[in-house]
């Protein structure tokens, strides 16, 4: 401070109202400019304060904490760090929103820990009322050990009183609110003693940063070894972050109040009924239901174009091209698989339409508050809703999302678990044996039956990651618990921009991810069921006709008579055949026994597989699409496949099968070992056969 | 006597088995390390 000038630098997360503090404290008294030798727009006014006492102010760009990731962050932790700046701050105004106060705290933490005078301006404290929040300042003061100027500036609330602490800013207290070390003792220990004269904080932040500052560089860290590999490093910032985290909430679970009972917002008030203890998972439920109509209502028409367009393209592609071993690939193997993908699509993007809605709006972290109280009845951690709810799309990336569950058991529990919830994979072999076995129904007028049956199938999945995670955890002993945080964002409408780009995303993803599996899948189910050994499949021809003349078989009905043969004793008949024993208590025949083998490499492999061994087995020629093939298949003795017991049976094993190859590799990823994805196939595979055998015995 | 249709068909076989023999065993995976999770074992 030089000529009773104080140097005060403006610090806030983006949309605190920081500018608007700058202007109520500087009015027309500003220079804009640049910082040197970048673009990053640099305030800076003069403000007169009480007792004939000047500041400069200077309006930094928004940051969300002092870990470096921009331009603009840079500038902000650069001028903290260097104590000889022309510009380093007697004090800072940390300028924060009531509504955010716990996310806006990180920063104010990690300044605080710089031992730089702060003082918390609680800005926007004219919503509190609206808000139904509470702050308990001289609380507020004593846990954060600083002086709080709550302020309006909509207002012009509290500005005199914010000018009053910068001129007392000598006053306030230097003390930090995190301990360092604590983040790693040893680690810190060996810091200090290095470095004694240095601000262990400082020199951590200096650490972990991606870039070298200025006037500061790394190289002193080699010559020290206090060089770790970015992995550690990352490692112990999330726990940096933790620690924070957990001490702003002790001190915000007494300072900061919020009666949303009280609260007169338009939020609030939605927020009342949509997170409401009863009507909040009653609407959920009701809005699930929409969801799965209209999966089933609104795609059945495109789904029957692409069928029909699919059946007449394999027909067209047999008569009219040259006849040979290519031409009967193409048309019943390449075609039928493609068709056997690309019939999804409608339902797949009706899908992630809906989900792309809900979390555009706000509606799905509202979904994820609500279902964290269920959660925990569990065993499960609030943040394993988010892998859980993203399982419904895929496993894939669900299981990469538990990497913020900080308990190892925890997440090694949702990560167990994860596979149960009902992927978007799952939906082609649901759509075609719910549409098989369930008749299309209206219930109360407005439901229709078979959407009914999904929501039950989605469900099903919930229930049995539930409850897998309940008698893990028992098994497991879980002691710790970790913390769960969710920023409820405002409500707005979705942009259709967004949610167009989103769908389009997910659908290609699926299209090409796992369309290319199935697709070479399919050529090679082909050849196995086109090519037998030579003593049964090579003299088809012979032994049909002896059959023929022999009165067993009608002459009209030698074509397909010979077909079929060549089909049960092609090399996959062969394999089907074989794994008939085991799979016959369950209701399945050797084709449909082929198709769940060979979906243990994808799930949705399962209709594509059937479509190529029911197009070889059929006449070249048949138009008719899949399902009505699946729907006229028969057994020996003439009674159909798929009854309601079959089809219940599959639903139950597909529900609950460990049938993903990829989300095996990524477990053995993440958990760094073979032991869990084997003990997720053994055990999710031996749930889904039991339940389909005990579901095919009591139904048939 | 391989017809152009058979050699084709069994092109497109070879494409097939070894499009699923790269996907699931020589593809070579992300390096690990970057952005996991405490005790994420790697």
């Amino acid at each position: 401070m030089a000529d009773n000038t104080i140097k005060v630098a403006l610090i806030g997360n983006p949309n605190t109202g920081k500018t608007s503090v700058f202007n109520a404290l500087t009015g027309l008294k500003q220079q804009v400019g640049n910082y040197p030798g970048i673009t990053v727009e640099r305030k800076q006014g003069t403000c007169l304060l009480p007792m004939g006492f000047k500041a400069t102010v200077l309006d930094l760009p928004g940051t969300y904490s002092l870990n470096a990731s921009s331009i603009d962050e840079n500038v902000v932790i650069e001028l903290l760090m260097n104590r000889n700046d022309k510009d380093f701050p007697d004090v800072v105004v940390l300028v924060t929103d009531v509504e955010n106060l716990k996310r806006n705290l990180l920063l104010f933490t990690q300044i605080k820990d710089l031992e730089i005078p702060v003082i918390l301006c609680v800005n926007m404290i004219d919503r509190m009322q609206l808000k139904g929040i509470t702050l308990d300042i001289p609380y507020l003061e004593k846990e954060l050990k600083t002086r709080i100027a709550p302020v309006s500036t909509r207002k012009n609330l509290g500005i005199e009183h914010l000018k009053k602490l910068i001129v007392e800013y000598n006053q306030l207290s230097t003390e930090p609110c995190l301990n360092a070390s604590s983040i790693d003792p040893a680690y810190f220990d060996g810091l200090r003693r290095a470095f004694p004269n240095q601000l262990l904080y400082k020199l951590w932040l200096v650490i972990t940063q991606d870039v070298n500052f200025s006037h500061l560089n790394k190289n002193f860290l080699d010559t020290h070894n206090f060089a770790k590999p970015n992995p550690e490093l990352k490692r112990m910032q999330q726990k940096e972050t933790i620690k924070r985290y957990q001490f702003i909430n002790d001190v915000l679970k007494v300072g900061k109040i919020t009666d949303t009972s009280k609260a007169r917002d338009l939020r609030s008030r939605i927020d009342r009924v949509l997170m409401h203890r009863v009507w909040g998972y009653v609407i959920f439920a009701m809005l699930l239901l929409l969801i799965f109509q209209s999966i089933f209502d609104w795609s059945s028409y495109p789904m029957d174009w692409i069928d029909g367009g699919f059946a007449w393209l394999s027909a067209w592609v047999s008569e009219h091209m040259a006849p040979g071993t290519f031409t009967d690939l193409l048309s019943q193997g390449i075609i039928p698989g493609i068709g056997g993908i690309v019939i999804f699509i409608p339902q797949i993007a009706f899908l992630f339409l809906f989900i792309s809605i809900l979390e555009e709006s706000g509606y799905m972290s509202r979904v994820v508050f609500l279902m964290d109280k269920v959660m925990r009845r569990f065993g499960l951690s609030g943040k394993s809703v988010v892998p859980l709810v993203s399982g419904t799309a895929c496993a894939i990336p669900a299981i990469m999302a538990t990497r913020n569950i900080e308990n190892w058991k925890e997440r090694l529990i949702t990560i167990l678990v994860t596979p149960f919830m009902t992927c978007s994979a799952r939906l082609p072999v649901y759509a075609i044996i719910i549409s098989l076995i369930i008749p299309k129904q209206r219930v109360l007028g407005i439901f229709n039956t078979q959407g009914l049956t999904l929501m039950a199938l989605y469900l099903l999945g919930f229930l049995a990651a539930i409850l897998s995670a309940y008698v893990l955890n028992k098994v497991m002993k879980l002691k710790a618990r970790s913390f769960f945080v969710v920023e409820m964002p405002n409500y707005k409408l979705p942009l259709g921009r967004n949610v167009a780009i989103n769908v389009v995303e997910k659908t290609k993803a699926f299209v090409t991810g796992a369309g290319k599996i199935i697709l070479a899948i399919s050529v090679i189910l082909w050849f196995l069921a086109s090519y037998g050994p030579a003593d049964t499949f090579g003299k088809a021809e012979q032994i049909v006709a002896a059959q023929v003349a022999r009165g067993t078989v009608a002459a009209e009905a030698a074509e397909s008579a010979v077909a079929s043969y060549k089909l049960e004793n092609s090399y996959i008949g062969i394999a089907g055949k074989t794994i008939e024993p085991v799979i016959a208590p369950l209701g399945y025949d050797w084709k449909i026994g082929i198709a769940v083998l060979s979906s243990f490499a994808a799930r949705e492999v399962f209709v594509g597989t059937l479509a190529t061994i029911y197009s070889v087995g059929g006449d070249a020629d048949n138009e008719e699409p899949i399902r009505a093939k699946m729907a006229a298949e028969r057994r020996p003795d003439g009674s159909k496949v798929f009854t309601t017991a079959t089809g219940v049976s599959l639903l139950v094993f597909y529900a609950f099968a460990m049938q993903c190859a990829s989300t095996l590799a990524i477990t053995k990823k993440e958990t760094n070992s073979w032991k869990w994805p084997l003990f997720q196939l053994v055990f999710m595979s031996a749930i889904a056969y039991v339940s389909a055998l005990l579901v095919y015995e009591i139904w048939k | 006597m391989m017809t152009t249709q058979d050699l084709l068909a069994f092109a497109a076989l070879a494409l097939a088995v070894g499009y699923l023999v790269w996907k699931f065993f020589l593809r070579k995976r992300k390096k690990k390390g970057k952005d996991c999770g405490p005790d994420c074992g790697c």
